[in-house]
């Protein structure tokens, strides 16, 4: 897949990068799930959060390049659908692959939203640009009108700030947000 | 700014050794430094959280499309076809 040195800064071509994933290897995932007596439901959500974490492997400056993508994806997906399998307590053990742990990338919901209130949808998706999507700060400058890269960190900085204040007052700890 | 890049230059791992060891010796001495740390590092959490909940929305954005779109059609019959039972 043409990824642009990895970077995907608008919706629109993150967009574009989701659906060729899906037409690619949602079929593949969805026959395993099939296979090992999930629901549709349940591919479509284990396919999500396959590519939840495709996209921060990608994302993430240290990613190698993926040759073969759509193996890459069924991999995660069976990890995931391991761990979903556990979770919901069948009874029977699966044998025919690997049981290796899982890491610790499985994303996680809720607790959340509370905060965003307080801290600011625009300093969010500021620290979302440069945490998350890794995006360069040339490409986050231009993304939030900012007039060049010094203005951009520098608002990095203070959003940072903000949002560590709010956590403070909030006395959280890492412990609260890791399900 | 006080200690916001500091910090953050500390916890992304971009410190020279040098100024690796001169925090690590800050923070020996200094508990507000630590403090600030860790509410930090519990900040770069919140954000974790809150892109994934976008890109997860975005994600489920496309599979609505491929759901209902006339274009997508075969495609998703194709994929239901999988989870009949006969």
């Amino acid at each position: 897949m043409a990824m642009n040195n990895n970077r995907l800064p608008t919706v629109e071509q993150r967009e574009a990068f989701f659906m060729a994933l899906y037409k690619k290897a949602f079929p593949n995932v969805a026959r395993y799930v099939a296979q090992m007596g999930g629901s549709l439901e349940e591919a479509q959500d284990i396919f999500q959060d396959t590519l939840v974490i495709y996209y921060e492997k990608v994302a993430s400056a240290q990613t190698e390049i993926i040759v073969n993508e759509k193996a890459y994806l069924l991999g995660i997906a069976k990890r995931l659908w391991l761990q979903h399998y556990k979770a919901s307590n069948k009874n029977q053990p699966l044998n025919d692959f690997d049981t290796e742990v899982v890491p610790d990338e499985q994303p996680a919901t809720g607790k959340i939203l509370h905060y965003l209130e307080t801290a600011g949808k625009k300093c969010m998706e500021l620290l979302k640009a440069y945490y998350y999507d890794c995006l360069p700060v040339g490409d986050v400058a231009t993304l939030f009108d900012y007039s060049g890269t010094h203005s951009a960190t520098v608002a990095k900085y203070k959003c940072l700030e903000k949002v560590r204040e709010t956590v403070k007052q909030n006395s959280l700890n890492y412990a609260d947000f890791i399900e | 700014m006080n200690n916001i890049k500091a910090i953050d230059d500390y916890l992304l791992g971009s410190m020279t050794t040098g100024d690796t060891l001169l925090f690590e010796a800050n923070m020996l001495l200094n508990k507000e430094l630590v403090n600030d740390m860790e509410h930090q590092q519990s900040t770069y959490a919140v954000i974790r959280q809150y892109s994934r909940q976008k890109i997860k929305d975005e994600i489920v954005a496309v599979q609505k499309i491929l759901a209902t779109a006339p274009q997508h059609q075969g495609f998703i019959h194709r994929i239901a076809n999988l989870f009949k039972k006969d």
